[in-house]
This record gives structure tokens, sequence and C-alpha cells, in this order.
């Protein structure tokens, strides 16, 4: 069994943990040129008068870390006892019927299952340090070559030095999976640098959804840190819809760098959903390189407390006749800060293309409840086709005062007044979620944490929200000779 | 006892500049007045005022309804106390059903007063406050909105957003069906409607009335008065009511206008507090005489 490496992140360290792997040359000579690249590479610290947040992470204490912590137990496959806190959290998950399930505590895999059909049509779930010894050319083609490069910036370079345990996902040609995979990553232990690693390849005309939570379960100021990466290879006419949740801890600080690379005609869907971690450092690339391929992003934030995001998203456009579509919405209170930069990049070759970003930010300041929270956003656009059809919008307003007036006339409180206002704000982008439970959770997480105490107001919210959604309008009549049991039943089952 | 609104000697200013410069009025349930007066006299920052509207401060004078006074209250406050007002440019909140929205309302207002006396707000804690059943609440709606000739499709769109004017005004007064408050405060609920709008919402208004409902009815147009007979007529210049009638002094203004009212004002002095109830004017015993320019 492996064991955890001391504090301090350095080259040795890199070879002790290849070493401890097993790993075969090649993957530690990767590894040993991503840590010389991280040394060499500066962290980047954005732009003079932006809210600081890439400052504050280059400021962050790495080598107060220690960049293995595998799980206690072994991670045998198959079977082991994971801790309460993550079994309930499975029982919770946002996926209820699934085809496959992924569990990463710290670094270690310590939990894979996949549908014995999907196994039998070839497909491919796994933790990364398996593949790296069972399917070494995969890997070798795509880990961290293409769609997130090693020296893509610091971080990943430094994720490339120490990665660790990692969910690796291969769907052949023309199957289709229909119930979601999920993977939970789960970190609860201080101190502790986690790389978890994500890559998916989807071969052509398959498709797959795809699920991943972000967690964490320690208590205590003594941050960690998870540097994760994804990376989508969407191959000819394969559809990927990849959704993610991350609520950790305030004590965790969280570096995300995700991209797709789509072939001829391939399609991504991505939601990304942030609540969580004291600083969040996201990168979401869609990399439209064959021709007719389209990308999807929808992406929910809320922070409040003194939470720090910068997230970046890039269309890259670089094939004939390819489509992006990016939808942003964040809710900002108490001292928080975020900073978000949408760029739609449309190359030369890329005719035919249309590319739309629009990104809107809440602040929850108002003459009720002056707050200190702030946010910018900044759109960019490049095009260097002529054929285009591209529109970017980005606002950062604070809430209405005349709104908030509006429905305390109507009797309801400052407080909760913010609450329907801020689901008001978030409903249209999580109606374009996929996943019902992960709307259902982002409804609940975001009501709850703006009040602290609301928990059965939060509930009367939400349920309502569903139910309005479920009856619409057309079951109106019908409904009205719902007996009540029947309605009771409705708001228990969900 | 019906529930009396008082305003007494009424001051505020927006942005330092002074708009209310002293109102004296009185409503109670059961009667229906109109405050008359032209644009910038200052009727809606009365209406906004009288329910706690933050823009404006409040530098002199007093609000009493039921026997409290109510200057400090918030607007959330005022309206578990039955207040209401009627706006003339209902905010559109995008994304928040009309359904849900109003059920929550409803459910705020059947707390009533309480949840604040007894401390439980402004600190965050829980409010426990009693749901009522989806079903019970639809039969609820439908009923006043047959009543108010309202179509079925309202309740699950967004509040007031994408709302014609005449659709905004009619959604304010199911809200005012629904939530049954004692004094309701109508602000400029005529404005920007073509004539058959302006029809079916003041036979909405008159469906409501009643004696539990006092209405103030600010306009700047005497037209809606030809459907709805108020019981007392107002007129407010320049921040104060300048003189107060029956019905038929909003007739006299339809042909007069509002020059002739116009206030005479001489440096240093101000006309009389007035304490005025429905067309009796009565002097207000021991205000302060201060100076007003």
């Amino acid at each position: 069994m492996a064991n955890a490496l001391p504090i301090g992140l350095s080259r040795s360290a890199v070879e002790e943990l290849s070493r401890q792997k097993g790993e075969p040359e090649w993957m530690l000579q990767k590894r040993l040129q991503a840590w010389d690249a991280y040394e060499r590479i500066p962290a980047p610290l954005g732009r003079r008068g932006d809210l600081g947040t890439l400052r504050t992470f280059a400021n962050f204490k790495f080598q107060q870390l220690s960049p293995y912590v595998p799980a206690p137990l072994a991670p045998a496959r198959g079977a082991t006892t994971l801790p309460a806190v993550i079994e309930q959290s499975l029982q919770e998950a946002l996926v209820d019927a699934r085809a496959g399930l992924v569990v990463q505590r710290n670094a270690s895999v310590v939990r894979t299952e996949l549908d014995e059909q999907l196994k039998k049509a070839g497909v491919i779930l796994t933790d990364l340090d398996s593949a790296v010894r069972e399917y070494p050319e995969l890997v070798q083609q795509y880990f961290m070559t293409k769609c997130v490069p090693v020296e893509s910036n610091k971080y990943t370079a430094l994720h490339a030095a120490f990665w660790s345990g990692g969910i690796f996902l291969y769907i052949p040609k023309g199957v289709e999976i229909e119930d979601p995979i999920l993977a939970q990553i789960w970190i609860d232990s201080p101190a502790s640098a986690n790389f978890a690693h994500t890559l998916i390849i989807a071969d052509d005309q398959s498709s797959v959804h795809y699920v991943e939570e972000y967690n964490s379960s320690f208590e205590g100021e003594q941050p960690s840190l998870l540097d994760g990466v994804v990376e989508v290879y969407v191959k000819s006419a394969a559809h990927v819809e990849f959704s993610s949740l991350q609520d950790l801890g305030l004590n965790v600080w969280n570096i995300a760098n995700k991209n797709a690379v789509h072939e001829k005609d391939g399609s991504t869907t991505w939601v990304m959903a942030d609540i969580g971690s004291k600083v969040t450092l996201a990168n979401i690339g869609a990399g439209l390189t064959g021709n007719g391929s389209a990308a999807e992003l929808v992406g929910v934030f809320f922070t409040d407390h003194d939470q720090r995001y910068s997230i970046s998203t890039l269309s890259n456009h670089d094939a004939v006749s390819t489509n992006a579509e990016t939808q942003v919405k964040g809710v900002l209170t108490d001292d928080s800060r975020v900073e978000f930069g949408g760029m739609i990049h449309i190359q030369p070759k890329a005719q035919q293309t249309a590319s739309f970003l629009s990104a809107h930010i809440l602040l929850l300041t108002s003459i009720w409840a002056d707050r200190k929270c702030r946010a910018e956003a900044v759109p960019g656009l490049e095009i260097e086709a002529n054929d285009v059809r591209a529109s970017h919008g980005a606002t950062v307003s604070k809430i209405d005062d005349e709104q908030l007036f509006y429905l305390m006339v109507r009797g309801i409180p400052q407080d909760e007044a913010e609450r329907i206002i801020v689901q008001g704000f978030f409903e249209p982008v999580l109606q374009r979620i996929p996943l019902e439970n992960l709307r259902a959770r982002l409804r609940r997480s975001i009501v709850r944490r703006m009040s602290g105490a609301y928990e059965t107001e939060a509930d009367t919210w939400v349920d309502a929200q569903e139910r309005w959604e479920v009856e619409g309008v057309d079951e109106y009549a019908v409904s009205l000779d719902t007996p009540k049991e029947a309605e009771e039943i409705l708001l228990t089952d969900y | 006892m019906e529930s009396e609104l008082i305003i007494k000697n009424l001051h505020a200013n927006i942005e330092g500049k002074p708009i209310l410069r002293g109102v004296d009025l009185v409503v109670r349930q059961g009667e229906v007045h109109a405050l008359m007066g032209p644009n910038g006299s200052g009727k809606s920052t009365l209406a906004n005022v009288i329910m706690g509207n933050p823009k404006y401060e409040v530098t002199d004078g007093e609000i009493w309804f039921k026997g409290e006074n109510i200057l400090e209250f918030s607007p959330d406050r005022r309206a578990r106390m039955r207040l209401f007002l009627a706006f003339q440019y209902p905010m559109s909140i995008p994304g928040v059903s009309v359904a849900n929205f109003l059920r929550r309302s409803l459910e705020a207002i059947r707390e009533g007063n309480k949840p604040l006396e007894e401390g439980e707000n402004p600190t965050g804690k829980a409010t426990k406050r009693k749901s009522i059943p989806p079903g019970e609440f639809r039969k609820m709606l439908q009923e006043k909105m047959r009543l108010l000739k309202v179509d079925n499709s309202f309740i699950n769109r967004a509040i007031n957003d994408g709302f014609s004017g005449g659709e905004k005004k009619r959604a304010e007064i199911l809200q005012m069906a629904l939530l049954q408050p004692e004094i309701a405060l109508m602000d400029e609920t005529d404005s920007g409607l073509d004539i058959d709008a302006l029809k079916i919402v003041a036979d909405s208004v008159s469906a409501l009335r009643g004696p539990n409902l006092g209405i103030l009815l600010i306009t700047h147009y005497q037209r809606i008065l030809n459907y709805i007979t108020p019981d007392y007529v107002h007129v407010m210049y320049d921040g104060r009511i300048v003189k107060s009638g029956g019905k038929e002094l909003a007739l006299e203004l339809e042909e007069k206008g509002y020059e002739w009212l116009k206030p005479v004002e001489e440096p240093g002095t101000r006309e009389g507090h007035q304490y005025i109830s429905g067309n009796v004017v009565v002097p207000l015993a021991g205000t302060r005489g201060d100076v007003n320019g």
C-alpha cells in the first residue's frame, strides 16, 4: 500500500510518488517534465486593477501541503468501506439511476462500478492509475496532450507532476449510454494537495451523460488544495453532456482546468455549478476543432462570506460551421468577489460560425442591506473570419431596490424578498440544466446559503418551484380537483 | 372598530429635496377617497412614504395605522398590518411566477404583525410560517381571478414580466383582491389605460369595494371617477392637501383645472395645518408651526 508523502512539493516528491505507484518510465518522465515546467512558468497574476483573485492564489502556501494523501484503506477494487459522510452523499447524489460510479477520496479512487452490459459493449471506466498500466497507448495519446496540455499554465503543470487517482472513461464507437455516470471527488484530509484528473474519450457516434461532484468534509482552518483537470475528447458526431457541482468547504482552495476538443459534428453540453471553496480558479474551454461541432456551456455560481472566484471561459472556433453558446449567471453576497472573463475566439478558417456569450452577475447589496461584495465581468471577442454571427454581453448589477420594495410591500420580509429575486434571476439558467436533481440541489443550496437559519422556508420554496414546474399550465384545472393527499404525496416524493 | 390611517403633518424629502410639505389626511375602512392633483404635486410620494419606501426621507410628521405609529416599521410589516399599495409602475420580477409569489405573499400577510412583535425578525431566524396548502391556495386564487375576469395563464407567468400596461394594473388589483387589505392605496391605477381597460379596472375596484376596504385612489384625471364614485375628494398641490370636498369637487376640477387652487405662500408662514377627515376640515391642535419655504 502506498504511503502519504510528507509536506512539501519537490522534484524528489514527484519521483517518490511515481516510484510508489510503480509507474512506467514514460509517465515518470512526463511528471518530471511537468515539474520542471511548474518551476519555470510564472504564476498568473491577473491584470492591474482587477479584484486580485489570481494574486491571492499565487500567494497560497503550496509548500505546506502534502502532495499525496491516499485514502486510509487500501483501494481494493469493488468494495471498500467508505466514511459515513461519503456513503450518505452517494445516497443523495445528483443521479438516481446510474450506469457507472467512481469515487475518489483524496488521492485514491476507492470505488468503481460499471454496468455489466456496458462493460461487454467495450466501455472502460476505471481509475487513471490502472489505465496507465492497462491502456498505456490511450493514456499516452490523450493524457494532457491536446486537450489540456501540461504547460497550459503553472497549475496544470503542477497537476501533471502530481496527478493521482483519476478517472478514465472510454466509450467505444456507436455506444450510447443512457443513464448518467457519476463521479464523486472527496477531500477529507487537511493540508493535502489533491490532483483529480478526469479523462473522457467519446468515440465516434457515442454519447454519455457524465456527472461530477466535488465535496469536502474536514474541519479546521488548515486548507487543502484541489487542482483538478478535466479533459473531454469528443470524436466524430459524439455527444457528451458533462455536469459538475463544486460544493467544497471554505477551507479548500480549488483550481479547475477543463476543456473539450471536438471532432467533426461532435457536441458537448457543459453545466458547471460552483457554490463552494474558499478560492476558485476555473478555466473552462470548448475547442471547436471539428467542422460542424457545437458546445453549450451553462454556468451558475453563488458566493458568500469571503469567497473569491476567478472564472474564465473560452469558446475557441477553429473549424467551419461551429456553434457555441455560453450562458453564465452568478450571485454574490457578503464580502465575496468574483471575476469573470468570457472569451470568444474565432480563428481565420472558422467560417459560418455562430457564437454567443452572456454573463450576468447580481450583487446582493441594496438600500436595505449594504454589503461589500464585488464582481467584474469582462467579455472578449476576437474574430478573424468574416462569415460569422457572434455576440456577447456581460453585466454586473446590484439587486434592484425597487424590486425589493415591491415584494416587501406585499408583506414579504427583506431577506426573503432577496431570495425570491435571486431564485427568479437563476431560474432561466436553471431551466437549461438537463439534470433535474442538480437543478433541485442548486435551488436548495442557494436558498439555504442565503439565510443560514431558514431550513423550512427553503424547502417550501423549492417544493413550490418544483411543483409548479411539474404541474404546469395545462394541469391547472385538473389539479383543482385533485384531493389534498395527492398533493402531499407529490411534495414528500420530491 | 374600523381601521384608520391617519397622516399628520407629513414632510418628506427625496435626495434632500422636499416633496411633501405637511400632509394631513385620514382614511377609514369602508371609505373611498380620491386624491387628485397635478403631476409632481407629491401624490405618488405620499403613497410611497406611507408604505415606507426608503428612497424618501421623512423629516417631520406621523403616520398612524390601527393605533400604531408605523413610521419606523419596515414596508413588509406595514403590509402585514394590511396596508396595500397598488403601484403606478409595478416592478417586473423575471423568473418568479405570479402563483409562487402570491402564495408566499398571502402566507406572510396572514402571519400579520406577530413575528416582528415577538422579535423573531430581522435577525434572520426562522419564521415558522404557516403554509397554505397548494390546493386551497389555488381555489382562492381562481375565485379571485374569476371575479376579476383574469385569464388563467396569468398565474404561471413571471410577475409583470412582459405584461402589457393593462395586465400589470389588473395584476395589482388581483393581488389586492387576494390579500384583502384594510386600507389600499391605488397609485394612478388608471394611467396608461385605454377606455376598455379602464372600465375593467374600475369594475374590479368596484367589485372589491365594501365596508372592510378603505381606498385612497390617486389619480390626476377625473376620468376614472366616472366609474368609481368617491366618498371624498382631496386636491394635492405642491406637497400639501389644499382642498377637500365631496365627489362634486372632482367635477369642479375637471372644469377649472388645478391652477386656481395654487396656494398663496407668504414668506415665513404657512397655511394652517389641517386635520381632514373626509370633507370635514378641522384645525389640528398642537401642531408645530415650522417655517417652510
